[in-house]
C-alpha cells in the first residue's frame, strides 16, 4: 500500500506538473516549438551554473536559472518573424547550443576553481519523489500566474497560435502578449526542473497536447483535455511507478507517450470530424 | 470628390541596395476598388504591406485613414492596423492547433476588441453574421486546416470582415483557386463593395479577378507604377502584348477583363 499521507506532495507536484505543463503544451506545440522546453532547461542551468560560480547554494540557485531562463524567453519573444529571416526554431537552436555552450563552460570552472556542482546539478535534474510541499507550494504559485495570464490573454493568444504574423498585422499587440506568455512559461518550467527533471517535463509539454489534438476541435476544449492528459500522466504515471517498483519519471513519460497513442487509435476508429469534442454553443 | 483613404507620397522601399518598389504618388478615394496588378516581383505585396506598416519605407510619406503610418509605433500602429482587413497572400498553416473556423473568423473580432476584454455575446454574433453572410455556416465548427484552400480563403475574408474594417487589403485572394472557386470569391468581393462602400485595394496577377466595380488599376512593373487608369484603359493590346508576348490580346466586356489568345479574343 502507498503512504498516502508521506507521498501526498509528490502526488500533487505530478500532478501539478502534468496539468500546467500540458496546458502550456497546447500553445507551445501548436506554435510547433517544443523544443522550448529543452532550450529553457539549459538557459536555467546556464543561469544556475554561473549563480554558483558566484557563490550562491541549494535553493538560491532557483534565482539565477529563472533569470537564464526568462533572458531566453524574452530574446525569443522579441525576435519579430516579420523582421528576422529565421525560423523560431532556428532562433531556439541558436539559444540551445549558446546557453549549453555557457552552461559547460560554467561547468568546467567548478573543476578548475575546484567547487563542487552537486547543487547545480541537483537543481536541473531533481526527483519528482523527493518534491515536497514546499516545491508543491512554488509549482502551485507558477502555476496560477500562468493560468490567470493565459485566461487575460485567451483570445489574443489564439489569435497567435492561428498565426503570429496575422495577428501583428490585424491590429493585436502579439509580440507584447507572446512575450508575456513565454516569460511566464519559462518561470513555470524553471520551477517545475528543480522538482520534476528536464526529460518528464519535455514530455509532459509535448505528448498531452499532441493527444488531445487528435480528439478535439477548438483551443480551449484543447487546452482543458491536455491539462487534464498531464494531470493523469503525472499522477497515473506515479501511481503505476509505485506499485510496480519501476522509476516514477520513466513511467510518467511512457505513460503520457501511451496517450498519444491511444488518442490516435481512438480518432482513427471513429473519425475525428465526427467525433471530435467540439466547441461550445457560444464559442466562447 | 470623396476623402482620401489611401495616400502615397514619393514611396520608395529598399531591400538591402536593392529599390523594390518606387511610388510617387498614388491615391485610392473612399469606397474605390484600386487594383494592383503586375508580373511576380513586381512589388504589389511590398505596397500592401508599406500600408499595414509591415515594411519600413527608405523615404516617401504613406498616409492611410488620415494616419501617418511611418510615424506611428505600438499602439498607435496596433490601432491603425484594426481599422484594415488583411487578408494574405499565403493562408496561415502554422498551428497544429484544431482551431475551428469560428475561431479564425473570432480573431478578427480579437482585434476590433482589444486588450483585456473578452469577446461579448455581441461580438460572436457578428462572427457568426459573416460566418453566415459568406455561406461558411455548414463549416463554421469544422477545423480550419481540414477545409478546401477555397473555404480557408473565403474564412480568411469572413475573418477580416468580423474586424469591420475601413480599408480592406487583399493580397491575391483567388490565388490557388479552381475557376468555380474564383467566380465565387469575385462575386463575394463584388457583393461586400456594393454592400458597405467599402474601399478595397485589390492585389491580383490575372485581369479576370477584377470584380466589375474596380474602375482604376494601377500596373507595377520592377516596382514602378507604369500604368494607372480603367482596366481597359490601362490593359491595351499593345500592352498586353509587350507584358504577356505577342498572340495575346485584352478583352474588356459588361465590366469583366480577361487576356486572351488573339483569335479568341477576336471572336
Amino acid at each position: 500500500m502507498i503512504d498516502l499521507v508521506f507521498w501526498a506532495p509528490v502526488m500533487a507536484g505530478g500532478a501539478l506538473a502534468g496539468a500546467s505543463s500540458g496546458a502550456l503544451g497546447t500553445f507551445i506545440v501548436g506554435m510547433r516549438i517544443p523544443f522550448l522546453g529543452v532550450c529553457v532547461a539549459h538557459a536555467a542551468l546556464a543561469g544556475a551554473v554561473f549563480g554558483g560560480l558566484c557563490g550562491l547554494a541549494g535553493q538560491t540557485l532557483l534565482l539565477p536559472a529563472l533569470g537564464g531562463a526568462v533572458l531566453t524567453a524574452l530574446a525569443l519573444g522579441r525576435l519579430n518573424p516579420q523582421r528576422v529571416r529565421l525560423d523560431d526554431n532556428t532562433v531556439l537552436s541558436f539559444l540551445f547550443s549558446t546557453t549549453m555552450g555557457l552552461a559547460f563552460i560554467g561547468i568546467g570552472l567548478y573543476g578548475i576553481l575546484g567547487k563542487s556542482d552537486n547543487d547545480v546539478r541537483s537543481l536541473l535534474w531533481g526527483s519528482l519523489n523527493f518534491c515536497r510541499w514546499r516545491d508543491v507550494r512554488w509549482m502551485f504559485g507558477a502555476a496560477l500566474a500562468l493560468f490567470v495570464y493565459i485566461a487575460v490573454f485567451f483570445k489574443e493568444l489564439r489569435a497567435i497560435l492561428f498565426s503570429r504574423a496575422d495577428a501583428e498585422a490585424a491590429g493585436i499587440r502579439a509580440t507584447a502578449v507572446w512575450t508575456g506568455f513565454l516569460v511566464l512559461t519559462a518561470a513555470a518550467l524553471t520551477v517545475n526542473f528543480q522538482t520534476i527533471g528536464g526529460l518528464m517535463i519535455y514530455s509532459l509539454i509535448s505528448n498531452p497536447a499532441a493527444a488531445a489534438f487528435q480528439i478535439t476541435r477548438g483551443c480551449r476544449p484543447a487546452m482543458l483535455l491536455s491539462a487534464a492528459f498531464g494531470a493523469v500522466s503525472g499522477l497515473g504515471g506515479f501511481l503505476i511507478a509505485a506499485v510496480t517498483d519501476l522509476p516514477s519519471g520513466a513511467v510518467i513519460v511512457l505513460v503520457s507517450s501511451a496517450l498519444i497513442l491511444v488518442a490516435a487509435a481512438w480518432a482513427r476508429s471513429r473519425g475525428r470530424s465526427a467525433c471530435g469534442v467540439s466547441q461550445p454553443v457560444d464559442g466562447r | 470628390m470623396m476623402p482620401e483613404v489611401i495616400a502615397i507620397h514619393g514611396l520608395t522601399v529598399h531591400a538591402g541596395c536593392r529599390c523594390v518598389l518606387e511610388v510617387p504618388h498614388l491615391v485610392a478615394e473612399a469606397g474605390s476598388i484600386l487594383a494592383l496588378l503586375g508580373p511576380n516581383g513586381a512589388g504589389k505585396t511590398t505596397l500592401l504591406r508599406a500600408l499595414l506598416g509591415i515594411v519600413t519605407p527608405t523615404a516617401g510619406r504613406v498616409v492611410v485613414l488620415g494616419k501617418n503610418v511611418g510615424a506611428l509605433r505600438g499602439t498607435a500602429l496596433a490601432g491603425l492596423r484594426r481599422r484594415m482587413g488583411y487578408v494574405p497572400q499565403l493562408l496561415p498553416a502554422r498551428s497544429e492547433l484544431p482551431l475551428t473556423v469560428r475561431e479564425v473568423v473570432s480573431i478578427g473580432r480579437t482585434a476590433r476588441v482589444g486588450l483585456l476584454r473578452p469577446l461579448s455575446r455581441g461580438d460572436w454574433q457578428v462572427v457568426d453574421r459573416w460566418i453566415e453572410h459568406l455561406g461558411l455556416a455548414p463549416l463554421a465548427g469544422r477545423v480550419f486546416n481540414e477545409i478546401s484552400g477555397g473555404e480557408q480563403r473565403k474564412t480568411m475574408l469572413a475573418r477580416a470582415m468580423a474586424q469591420e474594417p475601413e480599408l480592406l487589403l487583399l493580397d491575391e485572394p483567388t490565388a490557388n483557386l479552381d475557376l468555380g472557386w474564383r467566380e465565387r470569391l469575385v462575386a463575394t468581393i463584388q457583393q461586400l463593395h456594393a454592400e458597405a462602400r467599402l474601399t478595397i485595394m485589390l492585389v491580383c496577377h490575372e485581369l479576370e479577378v477584377l470584380p466589375p466595380a474596380c474602375r482604376r488599376v494601377a500596373l507595377l512593373d520592377s516596382g514602378r507604377v507604369v500604368a494607372l487608369g480603367g482596366p481597359a484603359e490601362v490593359f491595351t493590346n499593345e500592352r498586353v502584348a509587350r507584358l504577356y508576348g505577342p498572340g495575346l490580346r485584352a478583352w474588356h466586356q459588361a465590366g469583366r477583363h480577361a487576356v486572351l489568345p488573339a483569335e479568341v479574343a477576336h471572336d
